[in-house]
Protein backbone atom coordinates (compact mmCIF):
# COMPACT_ATOMS: atom_id res chain seq x y z
CA UNK A 1 0.00 0.00 0.00
CA UNK A 2 1.39 3.22 -1.10
CA UNK A 3 2.18 5.74 1.66
CA UNK A 4 2.40 2.34 4.41
CA UNK A 5 6.06 1.36 6.00
CA UNK A 6 7.04 -0.54 8.02
CA UNK A 7 10.02 0.65 10.72
CA UNK A 8 12.35 -1.15 12.72
CA UNK A 9 13.37 0.63 16.08
CA UNK A 10 16.64 1.85 15.86
CA UNK A 11 19.17 2.66 18.00
CA UNK A 12 20.58 5.50 19.80
CA UNK A 13 24.15 3.75 20.58
CA UNK A 14 26.28 6.93 21.16
CA UNK A 15 23.42 8.62 24.06
CA UNK A 16 23.28 4.58 25.12
CA UNK A 17 27.30 4.39 25.10
CA UNK A 18 27.41 7.93 27.32
CA UNK A 19 24.89 7.10 29.48
CA UNK A 20 26.67 3.86 30.35
CA UNK A 21 30.21 5.37 31.39
CA UNK A 22 28.19 8.06 33.54
CA UNK A 23 26.43 5.06 35.37
CA UNK A 24 29.89 3.38 35.51
CA UNK A 25 31.38 6.19 37.30
CA UNK A 26 28.52 7.49 39.27
CA UNK A 27 28.15 3.84 40.76
CA UNK A 28 32.04 3.70 41.96
CA UNK A 29 31.61 7.46 42.83
CA UNK A 30 28.43 6.21 45.20
CA UNK A 31 30.74 3.67 46.84
CA UNK A 32 33.73 5.86 47.33
CA UNK A 33 30.91 8.33 48.84
CA UNK A 34 29.88 5.73 51.25
CA UNK A 35 33.34 5.68 52.66
CA UNK A 36 34.20 9.56 52.92
CA UNK A 37 31.20 11.08 53.44
CA UNK A 38 29.54 11.27 57.12
CA UNK A 39 25.95 12.13 55.23
CA UNK A 40 26.33 9.53 52.48
CA UNK A 41 27.20 6.33 55.33
CA UNK A 42 24.11 8.07 57.86
CA UNK A 43 21.81 7.06 54.26
CA UNK A 44 23.29 3.90 53.89
CA UNK A 45 23.11 3.02 57.32
CA UNK A 46 19.33 3.39 57.32
CA UNK A 47 19.04 0.43 54.81
CA UNK A 48 18.80 -3.06 55.86
CA UNK A 49 22.46 -5.07 55.13
CA UNK A 50 22.08 -7.10 52.20
CA UNK A 51 20.06 -4.59 50.81
CA UNK A 52 20.39 -3.94 46.70
CA UNK A 53 19.12 -0.86 44.40
CA UNK A 54 19.44 -0.57 40.75
CA UNK A 55 18.99 2.67 38.79
CA UNK A 56 18.22 1.76 34.88
CA UNK A 57 16.81 2.49 32.00
CA UNK A 58 14.24 1.04 30.26
CA UNK A 59 13.76 -1.15 28.01
CA UNK A 60 17.02 -2.67 28.09
CA UNK A 61 19.62 -0.83 30.20
CA UNK A 62 22.07 0.73 31.01
CA UNK A 63 21.89 -0.28 34.42
CA UNK A 64 23.82 0.60 37.47
CA UNK A 65 23.49 -1.48 40.60
CA UNK A 66 24.78 -0.43 44.09
CA UNK A 67 24.44 -3.00 47.33
CA UNK A 68 25.22 -2.89 51.04
CA UNK A 69 26.56 -6.22 51.89
CA UNK A 70 26.35 -7.69 55.16
CA UNK A 71 28.94 -6.33 57.09
CA UNK A 72 27.38 -2.79 55.83
CA UNK A 73 29.86 -2.20 52.99
CA UNK A 74 28.77 -0.28 49.93
CA UNK A 75 29.61 -1.89 46.65
CA UNK A 76 29.09 -1.21 43.17
CA UNK A 77 28.13 -4.28 41.85
CA UNK A 78 28.00 -3.58 38.02
CA UNK A 79 25.76 -3.31 35.25
CA UNK A 80 24.42 -6.64 34.65
CA UNK A 81 21.08 -7.17 37.10
CA UNK A 82 21.24 -10.87 36.16
CA UNK A 83 22.43 -12.86 39.57
CA UNK A 84 21.30 -10.01 41.66
CA UNK A 85 18.48 -10.05 43.66
CA UNK A 86 17.42 -6.23 43.20
CA UNK A 87 15.75 -4.38 46.08
CA UNK A 88 14.57 -0.93 45.22
CA UNK A 89 14.47 -0.54 41.49
CA UNK A 90 14.18 2.80 40.23
CA UNK A 91 14.02 2.89 36.77
CA UNK A 92 14.31 5.85 34.10
CA UNK A 93 11.23 5.37 31.20
CA UNK A 94 13.64 6.03 28.16
CA UNK A 95 17.25 7.29 26.96
CA UNK A 96 16.18 10.39 26.52
CA UNK A 97 14.84 11.35 30.22
CA UNK A 98 18.37 9.55 30.94
CA UNK A 99 20.53 11.98 29.00
CA UNK A 100 18.71 14.80 30.23
CA UNK A 101 19.53 13.59 33.76
CA UNK A 102 23.16 12.87 32.61
CA UNK A 103 23.71 16.09 31.23
CA UNK A 104 22.56 17.80 33.68
CA UNK A 105 19.74 19.50 32.37
CA UNK A 106 17.72 18.10 34.45
CA UNK A 107 18.28 16.81 38.63
CA UNK A 108 17.16 14.19 40.27
CA UNK A 109 13.92 15.62 41.94
CA UNK A 110 13.03 17.40 38.62
CA UNK A 111 13.10 14.00 36.50
CA UNK A 112 11.38 12.38 39.07
CA UNK A 113 8.40 15.49 39.63
CA UNK A 114 8.33 15.21 35.89
CA UNK A 115 7.55 11.60 35.83
CA UNK A 116 10.31 10.34 33.91
CA UNK A 117 11.46 7.77 36.48
CA UNK A 118 9.36 4.59 37.58
CA UNK A 119 10.30 3.10 41.09
CA UNK A 120 9.66 -0.47 42.22
CA UNK A 121 10.30 -1.05 45.74
CA UNK A 122 10.29 1.25 49.07
CA UNK A 123 9.83 4.72 48.43
CA UNK A 124 11.86 5.78 51.79
CA UNK A 125 14.74 4.16 50.56
CA UNK A 126 14.44 5.86 47.01
CA UNK A 127 14.44 9.14 48.91
CA UNK A 128 17.63 8.20 50.29
CA UNK A 129 18.94 6.98 47.30
CA UNK A 130 17.86 10.59 45.42
CA UNK A 131 19.73 12.22 48.60
CA UNK A 132 22.93 9.92 48.28
CA UNK A 133 23.03 11.03 44.51
CA UNK A 134 22.79 14.43 44.89
CA UNK A 135 25.68 14.26 47.43
CA UNK A 136 27.92 12.16 44.92
CA UNK A 137 26.77 14.90 42.29
CA UNK A 138 28.21 17.60 44.71
CA UNK A 139 31.70 15.67 44.85
CA UNK A 140 32.08 14.68 41.30
CA UNK A 141 30.91 18.24 39.58
CA UNK A 142 32.01 21.66 39.73
CA UNK A 143 29.28 24.25 40.85
CA UNK A 144 28.32 25.94 38.12
CA UNK A 145 26.92 22.87 36.98
CA UNK A 146 26.47 20.75 40.26
CA UNK A 147 24.17 23.13 40.72
CA UNK A 148 21.82 22.56 38.04
CA UNK A 149 22.05 18.66 39.14
CA UNK A 150 20.38 18.38 42.46
CA UNK A 151 17.52 19.80 44.57
CA UNK A 152 19.35 22.11 46.74
CA UNK A 153 23.41 23.40 46.54
CA UNK A 154 24.28 22.94 50.28
CA UNK A 155 27.24 25.03 52.07
CA UNK A 156 29.65 22.66 52.43
CA UNK A 157 33.05 22.97 54.68
CA UNK A 158 36.32 23.44 52.64
CA UNK A 159 37.70 20.01 53.90
CA UNK A 160 34.37 18.38 53.26
CA UNK A 161 34.46 19.64 50.15
CA UNK A 162 37.49 19.54 48.53
CA UNK A 163 39.55 17.11 50.52
CA UNK A 164 36.65 14.69 50.15
CA UNK A 165 36.30 15.50 46.33
CA UNK A 166 39.89 14.14 46.31
CA UNK A 167 39.08 11.02 47.95
CA UNK A 168 36.33 10.46 46.02
CA UNK A 169 37.63 10.52 42.74
CA UNK A 170 41.04 8.74 43.62
CA UNK A 171 38.81 5.62 44.97
CA UNK A 172 36.17 5.97 42.13
CA UNK A 173 39.21 5.60 40.00
CA UNK A 174 40.95 2.87 41.64
CA UNK A 175 37.89 1.37 43.17
CA UNK A 176 38.29 0.80 46.89
CA UNK B 1 -18.88 28.24 42.21
CA UNK B 2 -22.02 26.78 40.62
CA UNK B 3 -22.64 23.12 41.46
CA UNK B 4 -25.66 21.67 39.62
CA UNK B 5 -28.34 19.42 41.27
CA UNK B 6 -26.64 16.63 40.08
CA UNK B 7 -24.00 16.19 37.05
CA UNK B 8 -21.91 13.38 35.76
CA UNK B 9 -18.10 13.60 34.86
CA UNK B 10 -15.97 11.03 32.74
CA UNK B 11 -12.55 11.87 31.49
CA UNK B 12 -9.80 8.63 31.64
CA UNK B 13 -8.04 10.58 28.68
CA UNK B 14 -3.92 10.13 30.12
CA UNK B 15 -2.07 13.18 29.25
CA UNK B 16 1.36 13.12 28.77
CA UNK B 17 2.94 17.08 27.61
CA UNK B 18 6.33 18.51 27.78
CA UNK B 19 9.65 18.51 26.44
CA UNK B 20 10.47 14.58 25.35
CA UNK B 21 7.09 13.60 25.83
CA UNK B 22 7.21 11.37 22.32
CA UNK B 23 10.17 9.25 23.90
CA UNK B 24 7.63 8.24 26.88
CA UNK B 25 5.08 6.70 24.35
CA UNK B 26 7.25 2.83 24.38
CA UNK B 27 6.51 2.91 28.23
CA UNK B 28 2.66 4.09 27.91
CA UNK B 29 2.49 1.45 25.64
CA UNK B 30 3.64 -1.36 27.32
CA UNK B 31 1.60 -0.22 30.45
CA UNK B 32 -1.50 -1.01 27.82
CA UNK B 33 -0.42 -4.11 27.35
CA UNK B 34 0.93 -3.49 23.50
CA UNK B 35 3.99 -4.30 21.44
CA UNK B 36 3.16 -3.47 17.61
CA UNK B 37 1.83 0.08 17.04
CA UNK B 38 0.07 1.21 13.95
CA UNK B 39 0.96 4.88 13.00
CA UNK B 40 -2.13 6.59 11.32
CA UNK B 41 -0.74 10.60 10.13
CA UNK B 42 -2.31 13.03 7.77
CA UNK B 43 -0.52 13.70 4.58
CA UNK B 44 0.26 16.94 5.51
CA UNK B 45 1.86 15.91 8.14
CA UNK B 46 4.55 13.18 6.22
CA UNK B 47 4.99 16.30 4.31
CA UNK B 48 6.20 18.48 7.42
CA UNK B 49 8.52 15.56 8.70
CA UNK B 50 6.71 15.18 11.73
CA UNK B 51 6.50 11.26 11.48
CA UNK B 52 10.39 11.64 11.58
CA UNK B 53 10.17 12.67 15.23
CA UNK B 54 7.50 9.99 16.25
CA UNK B 55 10.21 7.11 14.41
CA UNK B 56 12.79 8.82 16.20
CA UNK B 57 11.21 8.49 19.89
CA UNK B 58 10.62 4.90 19.11
CA UNK B 59 14.30 3.99 18.56
CA UNK B 60 15.74 2.08 21.54
CA UNK B 61 12.92 1.09 22.50
CA UNK B 62 12.65 -2.51 20.54
CA UNK B 63 9.34 -1.83 19.18
CA UNK B 64 8.94 -2.34 15.30
CA UNK B 65 5.65 0.47 14.09
CA UNK B 66 3.76 0.24 11.04
CA UNK B 67 3.37 3.83 9.87
CA UNK B 68 0.78 5.33 7.22
CA UNK B 69 1.18 8.95 6.85
CA UNK B 70 -1.57 9.41 3.86
CA UNK B 71 -4.53 10.14 5.24
CA UNK B 72 -6.37 13.04 3.36
CA UNK B 73 -8.80 15.76 4.63
CA UNK B 74 -11.84 13.62 3.45
CA UNK B 75 -10.85 9.97 3.87
CA UNK B 76 -13.36 7.62 3.16
CA UNK B 77 -14.49 4.13 4.11
CA UNK B 78 -12.15 2.45 1.50
CA UNK B 79 -9.03 3.67 3.58
CA UNK B 80 -10.54 2.44 7.05
CA UNK B 81 -10.30 -1.16 4.63
CA UNK B 82 -6.96 -1.13 3.65
CA UNK B 83 -5.92 0.23 7.17
CA UNK B 84 -7.91 -2.37 8.78
CA UNK B 85 -5.88 -5.10 6.57
CA UNK B 86 -2.97 -4.20 7.37
CA UNK B 87 -3.68 -3.78 10.77
CA UNK B 88 -4.52 -7.32 10.86
CA UNK B 89 -2.52 -8.79 8.46
CA UNK B 90 0.52 -7.56 10.10
CA UNK B 91 0.22 -7.94 13.70
CA UNK B 92 -0.72 -4.64 15.22
CA UNK B 93 -1.77 -4.23 18.45
CA UNK B 94 -2.98 -0.26 18.75
CA UNK B 95 -2.94 2.71 16.93
CA UNK B 96 -1.35 6.02 17.27
CA UNK B 97 -2.63 8.64 15.11
CA UNK B 98 -0.52 12.53 14.55
CA UNK B 99 -2.71 15.31 14.05
CA UNK B 100 -6.41 16.18 14.47
CA UNK B 101 -8.90 16.60 12.37
CA UNK B 102 -9.31 13.71 9.89
CA UNK B 103 -5.98 11.87 10.97
CA UNK B 104 -7.42 11.34 14.74
CA UNK B 105 -11.23 11.01 12.78
CA UNK B 106 -9.49 7.67 11.14
CA UNK B 107 -7.82 6.33 14.05
CA UNK B 108 -10.47 6.53 15.97
CA UNK B 109 -12.68 4.66 13.47
CA UNK B 110 -10.61 2.14 12.37
CA UNK B 111 -10.33 1.35 15.95
CA UNK B 112 -14.18 0.52 16.05
CA UNK B 113 -13.04 -1.69 13.00
CA UNK B 114 -9.86 -3.41 14.14
CA UNK B 115 -11.62 -4.13 17.92
CA UNK B 116 -14.54 -5.78 15.98
CA UNK B 117 -14.79 -6.41 12.24
CA UNK B 118 -15.15 -3.62 9.50
CA UNK B 119 -19.06 -3.66 9.47
CA UNK B 120 -19.14 -2.37 12.66
CA UNK B 121 -18.52 0.89 11.55
CA UNK B 122 -22.12 1.68 10.06
CA UNK B 123 -23.72 0.17 13.15
CA UNK B 124 -21.76 2.10 15.73
CA UNK B 125 -22.97 5.32 14.06
CA UNK B 126 -24.64 7.67 16.59
CA UNK B 127 -24.50 8.14 20.26
CA UNK B 128 -23.23 5.84 22.55
CA UNK B 129 -23.69 2.34 19.97
CA UNK B 130 -20.15 1.43 20.90
CA UNK B 131 -20.74 -1.42 23.97
CA UNK B 132 -17.35 -2.47 24.40
CA UNK B 133 -13.75 -0.92 25.17
CA UNK B 134 -11.74 -0.90 22.27
CA UNK B 135 -7.77 -1.16 21.60
CA UNK B 136 -5.30 1.17 22.51
CA UNK B 137 -5.24 4.27 20.95
CA UNK B 138 -2.83 7.14 21.42
CA UNK B 139 -3.35 10.59 20.16
CA UNK B 140 -0.70 12.84 19.13
CA UNK B 141 -1.91 16.54 18.83
CA UNK B 142 -0.25 19.03 16.07
CA UNK B 143 -0.99 22.55 15.30
CA UNK B 144 -4.34 21.83 13.64
CA UNK B 145 -5.33 19.88 16.56
CA UNK B 146 -8.95 21.20 17.57
CA UNK B 147 -9.93 19.29 21.14
CA UNK B 148 -12.02 16.66 19.12
CA UNK B 149 -8.87 14.41 19.61
CA UNK B 150 -9.02 14.14 22.98
CA UNK B 151 -12.65 14.00 23.00
CA UNK B 152 -15.80 11.26 22.60
CA UNK B 153 -16.44 12.57 19.53
CA UNK B 154 -15.61 11.22 16.01
CA UNK B 155 -16.73 12.73 12.23
CA UNK B 156 -16.10 10.02 8.95
CA UNK B 157 -17.18 10.13 6.08
CA UNK B 158 -20.53 11.91 6.74
CA UNK B 159 -21.16 10.11 10.13
CA UNK B 160 -21.54 11.29 14.03
CA UNK B 161 -19.71 9.04 16.41
CA UNK B 162 -20.18 9.75 19.70
CA UNK B 163 -18.77 7.27 22.60
CA UNK B 164 -16.74 7.22 25.54
CA UNK B 165 -15.20 4.44 24.38
CA UNK B 166 -13.92 6.43 21.46
CA UNK B 167 -11.54 8.63 23.81
CA UNK B 168 -7.95 7.69 23.28
CA UNK B 169 -5.82 6.36 25.96
CA UNK B 170 -3.22 9.19 25.80
CA UNK B 171 -2.88 12.77 24.43
CA UNK B 172 0.71 12.79 24.28
CA UNK B 173 1.35 16.76 23.57
CA UNK B 174 4.86 17.42 23.06
CA UNK B 175 6.49 21.23 21.70
CA UNK B 176 8.09 18.91 18.58
CA UNK B 177 5.18 18.25 16.99
CA UNK B 178 3.11 21.37 17.06
CA UNK B 179 5.58 23.35 14.65
CA UNK B 180 2.71 25.48 13.01
CA UNK B 181 1.61 25.17 9.64
CA UNK B 182 0.05 29.00 9.28
CA UNK B 183 -1.32 31.40 11.05
CA UNK B 184 -4.94 30.66 9.33
CA UNK B 185 -4.55 27.43 11.16
CA UNK B 186 -3.17 27.99 14.40
CA UNK B 187 -5.96 31.02 14.65
CA UNK B 188 -8.30 28.69 13.84
CA UNK B 189 -8.20 25.36 15.69
CA UNK B 190 -7.14 27.58 19.28
CA UNK B 191 -10.71 29.60 18.34
CA UNK B 192 -12.40 25.94 17.71
CA UNK B 193 -11.06 25.38 21.53
CA UNK B 194 -11.85 28.51 22.79
CA UNK B 195 -15.45 28.16 21.58
CA UNK B 196 -15.85 24.68 22.86
CA UNK B 197 -14.46 26.22 26.62
CA UNK B 198 -16.44 29.04 26.61
CA UNK B 199 -19.67 27.31 25.69
CA UNK B 200 -19.06 24.63 28.13
CA UNK B 201 -18.12 26.56 30.68
CA UNK B 202 -21.42 28.83 30.10
CA UNK B 203 -24.01 26.12 29.22
CA UNK B 204 -26.73 24.79 31.68
CA UNK B 205 -25.54 21.81 31.68
CA UNK B 206 -21.78 22.99 33.23
CA UNK B 207 -20.47 21.27 36.21
CA UNK B 208 -17.26 22.62 38.42
CA UNK B 209 -15.13 19.49 36.78
CA UNK B 210 -15.79 20.46 33.55
CA UNK B 211 -15.33 24.12 34.50
CA UNK B 212 -11.49 23.50 35.71
CA UNK B 213 -11.06 21.95 31.77
CA UNK B 214 -13.04 24.79 30.43
CA UNK B 215 -10.92 27.83 33.07
CA UNK B 216 -7.71 27.00 32.36
CA UNK B 217 -8.02 26.07 28.75
CA UNK B 218 -9.92 29.63 28.21
CA UNK B 219 -7.16 31.47 30.41
CA UNK B 220 -4.31 29.46 28.46
CA UNK B 221 -5.87 30.50 24.87
CA UNK B 222 -5.76 34.28 25.96
CA UNK B 223 -2.46 34.24 27.29
CA UNK B 224 -0.65 33.24 24.17
CA UNK B 225 -3.11 33.10 21.22
CA UNK B 226 -2.10 36.87 20.03
CA UNK B 227 1.81 35.95 20.85
CA UNK B 228 1.60 32.63 18.93
CA UNK B 229 0.05 34.44 15.74
CA UNK B 230 2.57 37.13 16.27
CA UNK B 231 5.32 34.72 16.67
CA UNK B 232 5.02 31.15 15.24
CA UNK B 233 7.97 29.91 16.81
CA UNK B 234 7.09 30.74 20.25
CA UNK B 235 7.38 27.27 21.30
CA UNK B 236 6.24 27.50 25.21
CA UNK B 237 3.06 29.91 23.55
CA UNK B 238 2.24 26.60 21.50
CA UNK B 239 2.87 24.13 24.10
CA UNK B 240 0.39 26.07 25.94
CA UNK B 241 -2.26 26.05 23.08
CA UNK B 242 -1.96 22.53 22.49
CA UNK B 243 -2.49 22.10 26.21
CA UNK B 244 -5.95 24.00 26.04
CA UNK B 245 -7.14 22.36 23.28
CA UNK B 246 -6.87 18.85 24.79
CA UNK B 247 -8.77 20.48 28.14
CA UNK B 248 -11.38 22.50 25.84
CA UNK B 249 -11.87 18.82 24.29
CA UNK B 250 -12.30 17.16 27.91
CA UNK B 251 -14.64 19.95 28.76
CA UNK B 252 -17.12 19.73 25.98
CA UNK B 253 -17.34 15.82 26.04
CA UNK B 254 -18.70 16.14 29.14
CA UNK B 255 -21.65 18.89 28.41
CA UNK B 256 -24.00 19.21 25.58
CA UNK B 257 -22.45 20.96 22.44
CA UNK B 258 -23.37 24.89 22.08
CA UNK B 259 -24.93 26.54 19.70
CA UNK B 260 -21.76 28.43 18.41
CA UNK B 261 -20.39 24.93 18.02
CA UNK B 262 -23.20 23.71 16.26
CA UNK B 263 -23.64 26.39 13.58
CA UNK B 264 -20.14 27.30 12.90
CA UNK B 265 -19.76 22.89 12.33
CA UNK B 266 -22.08 23.28 9.43
CA UNK B 267 -21.55 26.87 8.42
CA UNK B 268 -17.77 25.72 8.11
CA UNK B 269 -18.95 22.48 5.99
CA UNK B 270 -21.41 24.49 3.80
CA UNK B 271 -18.80 27.22 2.89
CA UNK B 272 -15.43 25.65 2.70
CA UNK B 273 -14.03 27.47 5.39
CA UNK B 274 -11.89 26.53 8.83
CA UNK B 275 -14.86 25.35 11.33
CA UNK B 276 -12.79 27.39 13.97
CA UNK B 277 -12.74 30.73 12.13
CA UNK B 278 -16.48 30.46 11.64
CA UNK B 279 -16.92 29.42 15.59
CA UNK B 280 -14.89 32.23 16.29
CA UNK B 281 -16.89 34.63 14.42
CA UNK B 282 -20.41 33.24 15.81
CA UNK B 283 -18.94 32.88 19.23
CA UNK B 284 -19.68 36.32 20.90
CA UNK B 285 -22.95 37.01 19.34
CA UNK B 286 -24.51 33.84 20.57
CA UNK B 287 -23.46 34.90 23.94
CA UNK B 288 -24.92 38.40 23.20
CA UNK B 289 -28.05 36.58 22.39
CA UNK B 290 -27.80 34.14 25.56
CA UNK B 291 -27.31 37.31 27.71
CA UNK B 292 -30.77 38.83 26.76
CA UNK B 293 -32.35 35.57 27.70
CA UNK B 294 -30.64 35.81 31.08
CA UNK B 295 -27.45 33.70 30.32
CA UNK B 296 -26.57 34.36 34.12
CA UNK B 297 -23.50 32.30 33.91
CA UNK B 298 -22.04 34.40 30.89
CA UNK B 299 -20.39 37.16 33.89
CA UNK B 300 -18.36 34.05 35.01
CA UNK B 301 -16.82 33.92 31.95
CA UNK B 302 -14.87 37.25 32.38
CA UNK B 303 -13.04 35.59 34.99
CA UNK B 304 -10.79 33.36 32.72
CA UNK B 305 -10.92 35.75 29.77
CA UNK B 306 -9.59 39.07 31.50
CA UNK B 307 -8.22 37.93 35.31
CA UNK B 308 -9.03 38.99 38.15
CA UNK B 309 -8.14 42.25 38.51
CA UNK B 310 -10.20 43.12 35.91
CA UNK B 311 -13.41 40.62 37.20
CA UNK B 312 -13.12 42.59 40.17
CA UNK B 313 -12.85 46.06 39.47
CA UNK B 314 -16.40 45.28 36.83
CA UNK B 315 -19.48 45.76 38.62
CA UNK B 316 -21.51 42.82 38.27
CA UNK B 317 -24.10 44.20 35.97
CA UNK B 318 -21.73 44.55 33.81
CA UNK B 319 -19.66 41.25 33.73
CA UNK B 320 -20.92 39.79 30.86
CA UNK B 321 -21.07 42.59 28.19
CA UNK B 322 -17.26 42.82 28.87
CA UNK B 323 -16.60 39.18 28.78
CA UNK B 324 -18.16 39.78 25.22
CA UNK B 325 -16.51 42.42 24.24
CA UNK B 326 -13.10 40.94 25.60
CA UNK B 327 -13.90 38.08 23.29
CA UNK B 328 -14.48 40.92 19.89
CA UNK B 329 -11.43 42.55 21.35
CA UNK B 330 -9.47 39.15 21.33
CA UNK B 331 -11.21 38.48 16.71
CA UNK B 332 -10.04 42.06 16.59
CA UNK B 333 -6.52 41.30 17.21
CA UNK B 334 -6.71 38.29 15.35
CA UNK B 335 -7.40 40.24 12.36
CA UNK B 336 -4.56 42.62 12.68
CA UNK B 337 -2.47 39.70 13.31
CA UNK B 338 -0.43 38.25 10.43
CA UNK B 339 -0.98 40.77 8.10
CA UNK B 340 -4.69 40.91 8.30
CA UNK B 341 -4.47 37.19 6.67
CA UNK B 342 -7.72 36.40 8.64
CA UNK B 343 -9.29 39.32 8.56
CA UNK B 344 -9.38 38.85 4.75
CA UNK B 345 -10.78 35.17 5.24
CA UNK B 346 -13.50 36.78 7.00
CA UNK B 347 -14.44 39.57 4.89
CA UNK B 348 -14.44 37.05 1.95
CA UNK B 349 -16.94 34.92 3.32
CA UNK B 350 -19.79 35.51 1.23
CA UNK B 351 -23.18 33.48 2.95
CA UNK B 352 -26.29 34.45 0.64
CA UNK B 353 -29.77 34.76 2.97
CA UNK B 354 -31.07 31.08 1.40
CA UNK B 355 -27.15 29.17 2.61
CA UNK B 356 -27.95 31.58 5.92
CA UNK B 357 -31.06 29.91 6.32
CA UNK B 358 -29.30 26.44 5.34
CA UNK B 359 -27.18 26.60 7.94
CA UNK B 360 -29.68 27.66 10.71
CA UNK B 361 -31.89 24.76 9.91
CA UNK B 362 -29.27 22.06 9.19
CA UNK B 363 -27.34 23.14 12.71
CA UNK B 364 -30.42 21.10 14.82
CA UNK B 365 -30.33 23.73 17.33
CA UNK B 366 -32.96 23.14 19.97
CA UNK B 367 -32.69 25.73 22.87
CA UNK B 368 -35.53 28.04 23.72
CA UNK B 369 -34.13 30.96 23.17
CA UNK B 370 -31.97 29.64 19.31
CA UNK B 371 -35.25 29.09 16.72
CA UNK B 372 -34.28 28.32 13.03
CA UNK B 373 -35.04 32.47 12.93
CA UNK B 374 -32.97 33.29 16.06
CA UNK B 375 -29.71 30.95 14.26
CA UNK B 376 -30.04 32.78 11.10
CA UNK B 377 -30.37 36.03 12.76
CA UNK B 378 -27.13 35.17 14.40
CA UNK B 379 -25.80 34.28 11.04
CA UNK B 380 -27.08 37.47 9.53
CA UNK B 381 -25.38 39.47 12.52
CA UNK B 382 -21.87 37.91 12.08
CA UNK B 383 -21.93 38.24 8.40
CA UNK B 384 -22.64 41.96 8.86
CA UNK B 385 -20.65 42.95 11.83
CA UNK B 386 -17.34 40.88 10.40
Amino acid sequence: MKNFREVAAGKKSLKKDYVAVMMWFMGRAIQAAAAVDMAAKKEFAGMPDGFTFALSVMPNGPHMIIGKDQRGFVRYKGWDPDGNKIDLDMKIKNIEAALLLFTFQESTTLATARNRLVVDGDVAHACAVMRILDIVEVYLLPKIIAKLAVKRYSGWSFRRKYLGRVLVYVRSIFSF
Amino acid sequence: MYLPERYEFFCPVKINSGNRALEHVPFELDALNARKPLVVAGKDVGERGLVGVIIDAFKDSGLAIGVYDGVPSAPDLKLIRELFNIYRDRGHDALIAIGGGSAADTAKVLNIAVSGKPEDIEGCAGENLIKKPLKPLIIVPTTAGTGYEVSKYAFFAGRDYASHFLMPNLAVIDPRMTIPEDAVTTAAAALFALTHAAEAYTCPGKNPLADAYAYTAIQLIMANLVNVIGDQRDKNGRLSLANAHAMAGCAFSNVALGVAHKLGKVMGDLCHLPQGLCMGMLLPRVLEREMSEGGYHIADLLLPLAGFDTYASTAADMKARRAVEIIHDLLKDLSAANGGAISRIWKDIQVSEDTLQDIAQRAGVNEASFDIDGCAKILREAREGR
